[in-house]
């Protein structure tokens, strides 16, 4: 790992696959297949932000779709770029979120990640659980396909830790109405029994999806990040259907096989990092990276958002706790706390902040965030500047420049010379 | 009374209001226009609205990154440079996300005695307004106890009275706009009304009271520039106003943050004051953070309409997410109206003058 100089070398490896990752590429394609042939099946293809209950919309037998996760596709196959364009080309910012400007790209140049566009809204759904901006982007969207939209009022709790019974009341008062607005524009009665059902089914999901995060602290720690990304899709996108519990349960077996066995996914693990926040998915090769110098990622905070445990017996109550502590809401301080714990629970090194240029709400805090875990823990930290979806303006050998030297910097720390 | 001391309140805010503090008095900061400072009034403090100003950044480079609004950079930095140590206390608003980020960033770099995060409601419908009252009976119980000292029902229909009569007085002051020729000029307006931000507003009530009787015999002078209306953010650079003034034009109306939106609609003073204040906030002319847009832009049309204003200058803050999101549909609006529109991203730090007065000219020339 060392040069006669001390200075570290990125050593490649043969990167084993998940086993799962094949019945992830059938999860995909069956879901896009279902997606394209929703209208001839009559099932509304729904539009929804993250932090929308996609319970609702698998309540109603709807088929959601995601932007967001839509435009992370689009940049991995290298169409983003292009599609971004499109949204500046109708005088959207370039300073806005990618996601949006790929989104708007997708609708008015009528293509998508694979030539076709995905399939028209027949409803929108949006709310405010993760960014202000979300009701912005749709309303955008609603003025191009006038459809119906559902925009579901999240109160901010910010720097509270138990959710007041007020803002539980108002949220659930609005998911209720989302209900009859989904009645009204599905032509379809709704049913408390199907919403159980869905609802446990998601609770299920989140509830593997934490025991594989949890297990992500085993030294050496079983998964890789992009593993941990790539595999988010079910529980972005099928939250609510057996098929992703199903999928989970596969993935958290040989997470558990790999823990049992020692088996890391880096041949050597040195250093132990946590990944703040967003992916770039257009250079998901980056985490590799990381890894060839013996640097695996053993947390992140940017999966645990998709995952909350739910409770059937009170569906809309319980929803309203998962949406609303959602951990991104909190201010800076909540944050740090939650990164705290994890440093101490997964024996973290370190910590690289991915300056998401197109992304205020979550970069804004960062250079706080990062202050906090130096000066409280002595949590050495990278930051570099991307964007998710957008390569342009990314520096590849910058990057990886800083990577180096965060590296060295690790190195004489963690394994200084006698 | 002079234009000029309304412009030297704002320049010296700072100044004054450790001059207030001096005199005893309790002093508490807001950010945006969603909070109901009435209620804070009544608690015993004078309201001051946080602002950021043209300076270059320094100390808040470390704080907050590059792609955030020059806004919220440069309020920082003055409250990084000490310049607020004067608050007893800050209140963040849910708006926008950035006002939410902020509302941490404060907390932990700026020490002030007391902060509170009010979740204002994304809506305004009945059960937002319901919902906003039970906020607004919390964010006043959390007054209290910070002050000791119960908040009346009289002292709060007091301050509904106060803060009312400040908003009728700068209307009074919008309808001279409605004349052919104004008395005042756009940056003299906008001078005046800015000032109401960081006073008192006993003070800024008075001031206007000596200003506007002079005015509203004014003649102004039929100098035939052309009527503009400006839309958008907050901004600091009253310089902009000027350049168009030199280029031609006269910004008569607004629609901005700190303007119109601020100072239209009224406090009902017949309805119970909690109820009374929810309703006017959630039903205000809403800034783009609120949904639905669409009162906004016929609150443009209407503005645009009455003050017969031959362009629209859309003024939008860089990195001003939800601001840019609505600027192509405002901008398309408009035009479909038959109002032109030029489209400026703005900052106040590092303002490009010499771009913006090229721009405007022949903006100006265009529709002039």
């Amino acid at each position: 790992m060392e040069t006669k100089q001390g200075k570290p070398t990125a050593t490649p490896f043969k990167v084993v696959r998940l086993a799962a990752s094949a019945a992830l590429g059938t999860l995909n394609e069956i879901y896009y297949k279902e997606l394209a042939n929703a209208k001839q099946q009559g099932k509304p293809v729904i539009w929804i932000t993250s932090m929308t209950p996609i319970e609702l919309v698998y309540a109603f037998d709807g088929i959601p779709f995601f932007p967001e996760n839509y435009a992370a596709l689009c940049s991995s196959r290298k169409v983003a770029e292009d599609l971004c364009k499109a949204g500046e080309a109708r005088g959207y910012s370039q300073d806005l979120c990618a996601y949006a400007l790929c989104t708007f790209g997708i609708m008015f140049e009528k293509r998508g990640a694979f030539g076709e566009p995905p399939p028209d809204p027949d409803i929108l759904i949006a709310t405010e659980g993760a960014c202000a901006t979300h009701p912005k982007w749709w309303e955008a969207i609603q003025r191009h396909y006038e459809c119906p939209m559902i925009i579901i009022d999240a109160p901010y709790t910010v720097d509270s830790e138990t959710l007041a019974p007020r803002q539980k009341a108002y949220y659930v008062a609005e998911l209720k109405e989302a209900v009859k607005s989904l009645e009204q524009a599905t032509k379809k009665p709704f049913s408390m029994e199907k919403l159980r059902e869905v609802v446990s089914f998601s609770d299920q999901a989140s509830e593997l999806w934490d025991d594989i995060d949890a297990m992500r602290a085993a030294i050496p720690t079983p998964i890789s990040q992009i593993d941990v990304f790539t595999c988010l899709f079910p529980l972005v996108t099928l939250k609510g259907t057996k098929e992703a519990v199903d999928f989970y349960k596969q993935l958290r077996d040989e997470v558990k096989a790999r823990v049992d066995n020692k088996v890391g996914f880096v041949p050597n693990e040195r250093f132990r990092l946590i990944w703040d926040l967003f992916p770039v998915y257009h250079n998901m090769r980056l985490l590799n990276y990381f890894a060839e110098f013996g640097a695996a990622f053993v947390t992140d905070l940017y999966g645990n958002a998709f995952s909350g445990r739910l409770d059937s017996s009170d569906p809309f109550g319980s929803l309203a706790n998962r949406y609303l502590s959602f951990f991104m809401r909190s201010a800076s301080r909540g944050k740090a706390e939650l990164y705290k714990k994890r440093a101490k629970q997964y024996h973290v090194d370190g910590i690289v902040f991915h300056s998401n240029r197109c992304c205020r709400n979550f970069t804004a805090e960062q250079p706080d965030i990062g202050a906090i875990l130096r000066e409280e823990l002595g949590l050495p930290s990278m930051s570099f500047e991307g964007n998710m979806v957008d390569p342009r303006g990314y520096d590849d050998a910058q990057v990886k420049s800083k990577i180096e030297t965060f590296i060295e910097m690790l190195e004489a720390r963690k394994y200084p010379k006698k | 009374m002079m234009i000029s001391q309304f412009d030297e309140a704002y320049r010296n805010r700072h100044k004054l209001a450790e001059g207030w503090e001096k005199e005893g008095k309790k002093l508490f900061g807001y950010f945006c226009n969603y909070i109901p400072e009435e209620l804070i009034y009544a608690a015993g403090f004078i309201t001051l609205r946080i602002r950021g100003s043209s300076e270059n950044i320094e100390l808040a480079d470390a704080h907050l990154p590059s792609i955030c609004c020059s806004y919220m950079r440069s309020a920082l930095e003055e409250a990084l440079k000490g310049r607020y140590n004067y608050l007893d206390g800050a209140v963040f608003p849910k708006s926008c996300d950035m006002t939410r980020a902020l509302y941490g960033i404060w907390k932990r770099d700026i020490k002030l005695p007391y902060y509170y995060f009010l979740p204002v409601p994304g809506k305004s419908t009945d059960a937002a307004v319901d919902f906003f009252i039970e906020e607004l009976q919390l964010f006043k119980e959390s007054l209290e106890k910070y002050t000791n000292k119960k908040i009346s029902e009289a002292s709060l229909k007091q301050a509904i009275k106060l803060y009312n009569e400040n908003r009728a007085l700068v209307r009074e002051l919008y309808n001279l706009g409605l004349r052919d020729t104004p008395p005042l000029s756009g940056s003299e307006a906008f001078a005046v009304l800015r000032a109401g931000l960081v006073m008192p507003k006993e003070e800024h009530n008075a001031m206007l009271r000596k200003l506007l009787p002079g005015l509203s015999s004014a003649k102004g002078s039929p100098d035939g520039k052309v009527r503009l209306m400006v839309a958008g953010n907050t901004f600091e650079t009253i310089e902009l106003l000027q350049a168009v003034e030199d280029s031609g034009g006269n910004v008569v109306v607004d629609d901005i943050d700190i303007g119109s939106r601020y100072y239209f609609s009224a406090v009902d003073e017949n309805a119970e004051p909690l109820r009374a204040l929810a309703e006017r906030y959630l039903r205000k002319v809403p800034c783009p953070c609120k949904h639905p847009a669409e009162p906004r832009l016929y609150h443009m049309l209407k503005l645009a309409k009455e003050y017969r204003v031959r362009g629209v200058i859309l003024l939008t803050q860089k990195y001003c997410d939800t601001h840019l999101y609505d600027r192509p549909w405002l901008e398309s609006s408009l035009k479909n109206n038959g109002i032109p529109v030029l489209v400026v991203d703005h900052s106040d730090t590092g303002w490009a003058g010499g771009k913006f007065k090229t721009m405007v000219q022949a903006f100006i020339e265009m529709v002039g």
